[in-house]
């Protein structure tokens, strides 16, 4: 519960919801989806968020 | 401007989890000082981000892009001329004297350093001002949403205030400053492939530098005379206008950003605040100057990036970004980034919220109306004050709305109150013999010299009411000349009034005043926590970047 009040693990969380709704409406979207700008984006937000909840996880209690 | 499932579903996504932060930080609430200063508990990482993006409201994000396409790089004046030296300013020689005297607000300092009534006369115009700030935000936020989107204006206006009053009202101010700082990292990630994709489609740089007026591309040629540059200013109006009691003004004395800072563990980490914060700031033309510049290049190579006009018939420059978000992203990543405009302006809504519950608490309500309640009574007063503070914004919405002059001219009434305000402050903090009295009718003498001067110039058609004295070549030009003879009118009046009246007791400035005061030395410190060091490290980069555009 503790970890629920670390600012970064939430702002983690954000972006790897919306990374991989970004991710998985690039492959299952249909053909229009899936641009290029749109896959990166989703990888960029995925791996800047696990790099936030990282730094939650091993933060100095 | 069509949205699809994807990019709805990331508007709710990111509506629920500000909600959320406000539902976790609640149990952490349990005192006046908890809801309306965070306890003093805040880590750096967070105040400093939270910091620069109080600021990163609507007039930022929309507004610094629509200065880029109207005036080029000589917008990034605001930010490598005014910002960075103004926060280094802040952090180095003024926070010690904020955060050192344990004020509570910038207008609780005044009350400290001069007396009752320059402290109320500020507390006032300021409360003031963030509401109807916060209201114009509002409003912005709901007539854009109306344009690209086809929202209605009354839905708009109530979910977004819903959403602000929701978490401000369980968190307070904590939980305003933890969704600033997702908010900023939101606006950076949603707006940065704008630019990568802009700045391909536009050929790059070279394609930019062909296709772009050269006028646009630099920060300092003709500045010799305010006829040979875009903004229409000359470099003393310029470097003392804007760079100095502009930027000093706001970034020096505007609760609403100095409150981020104040509210940090220690002093150590309330003056690299806005240092650390200056580090993203100057980087911030990148994302938010650039897309004004590139949708330039690409009117000269392509079509359908020609602004629209307004009701009367100029360029609506403002709708720069949502242009070039509803051209330039395909469904997905256009969800992110109306998702990071509307953040922008939630952003700006709750800075605003925050800072006016504090200052009519603690500056008003506790001075005023009821002293030496207990802690618990002053929480309710900061609850209530934030309903009314974001039911007085919904007002304000509606009646800019239907009446927008009126809007104008309050801005520019606040504007005129600001702009003498670092004189009181910089004679307050470093002239010891500077009194309340002093204080007090600078301030007076400053407004009116602001109002006379907007009253017997005219620029782009605004001002000359009482006589037209003189024309300037823009209205930021008129701006930053109003400031200056603000400025200097309340710098003498404050000396003059100082020299015939009875100052404090020198005992009474200890904390307050720079030469009474005992220095700071850290000299174990490492450099990366030794403010002066931090300091010259930024502007050593802000010089570089002004040789770089020349």
């Amino acid at each position: 519960m503790n970890k629920l009040f670390d600012l970064r693990f939430v702002i983690g969380l954000f972006f790897v919801v919306v990374g991989v709704l970004l991710l998985g409406y690039t492959l299952l979207g249909g053909e229009n989806s899936g641009t290029t700008i749109n896959r990166w984006t989703s990888g960029v937000f995925l791996v800047f968020g696990m790099v936030m909840i990282v730094f939650a996880r091993n933060k100095k209690e | 401007m069509n949205l699809g499932a994807i990019d709805y579903s990331i508007i709710v996504i990111y509506f629920l989890f500000v909600i959320g932060i406000g539902f976790l930080l609640k149990k952490r609430v349990k005192s006046g000082n908890d809801f309306l200063m965070s306890n003093r508990n805040i880590p750096l990482w967070i105040t400093s981000l939270a910091f620069i993006s109080a600021n990163l409201g609507a007039q930022e994000v929309l507004g610094m892009a629509a200065n880029g396409a109207k005036y080029g790089m000589y917008t990034a004046h605001f930010y490598w001329l005014g910002a960075a030296f103004a926060m280094v300013f802040l952090g180095i020689y003024m926070m010690p004297f904020y955060y050192g005297s344990k004020a509570r607000s910038v207008p609780e300092y005044l009350k400290l350093r001069f007396d009752e009534k320059t402290r109320t006369f500020n507390a006032l115009t300021f409360a003031a001002m963030t509401v109807f700030s916060s209201g114009i935000s509002l409003y912005a936020l709901a007539m854009l949403l109306q344009v690209i989107l086809g929202w209605d204006f009354d839905v708009s206006v109530w979910l977004a205030a819903g959403i602000v009053m929701v978490y401000t009202y369980l968190g307070g101010l904590t939980s305003a400053v933890y969704n600033e700082v997702l908010q900023f990292f939101l606006i950076v990630l949603g707006i940065a492939p704008l630019i990568i994709i802009g700045m391909d489609q536009a050929g790059g740089w070279e394609g930019i530098v062909n296709n772009v007026d050269n006028a646009k591309l630099h920060l300092w040629k003709g500045m010799d005379n305010a006829a040979n540059n875009p903004m229409g200013v000359d470099a003393f109006s310029l470097v003392f206008g804007l760079g100095f009691v502009l930027a000093f003004g706001y970034w020096c004395t505007d609760f609403l950003v100095v409150q981020r800072a104040m509210i940090s563990k220690n002093l150590n980490d309330a003056r690299r605040t806005p240092i650390i914060a200056a580090v993203p700031k100057i980087l911030m033309p990148a994302i938010v100057i650039l897309p004004g510049i590139i949708i330039l290049a690409l009117q000269n190579q392509f079509t359908g990036f020609d602004l629209p006009k307004n009701a009367n018939g100029d360029t609506d420059y403002n709708m720069t970004l949502p242009l070039l978000l509803q051209k330039l992203y395909p469904s997905g990543i256009l969800g992110v980034g109306i998702t990071a405009l509307i953040a922008s302006f939630m952003s700006g809504m709750a800075g605003n919220v925050t800072a006016f519950n504090t200052i009519w608490t603690y500056d008003i309500y506790e001075t005023h109306i009821r002293k030496g309640a207990s802690q618990k009574h002053y929480l309710n007063v900061g609850r209530a004050t934030t309903v009314i503070g974001i039911l007085i914004s919904v007002a304000t919405a509606y009646v800019a709305r239907g009446y927008n002059s009126i809007m104008d001219l309050l801005q520019l009434v606040f504007g005129f109150v600001n702009a003498p305000l670092f004189a009181t402050f910089f004679l307050g903090m470093f002239w010891k013999r500077s009194t309340g009295h002093g204080a007090f009718w600078g301030l007076i003498a400053g407004t009116g010299a602001a109002t006379l001067v907007h009253g017997l110039t005219v620029a782009e058609g605004k001002g000359g009411w009482i006589a037209k004295v003189h024309e300037y070549h823009s209205g930021m030009g008129q701006a930053f000349n109003i400031a200056c003879f603000a400025f200097i009118a309340c710098f003498i009046v404050t000396i003059l009034v100082s020299m015939v009246t009875r100052p404090k007791a020198k005992n009474d400035l200890i904390g307050l005043v720079y030469s009474l005061t005992p220095k700071q030395k850290d000299p174990d410190k490492a450099w990366y926590k030794n403010p002066l060091w931090l300091g010259l490290i930024v502007l050593f980069i802000t010089i570089i970047l002004n040789i770089i555009f020349y």
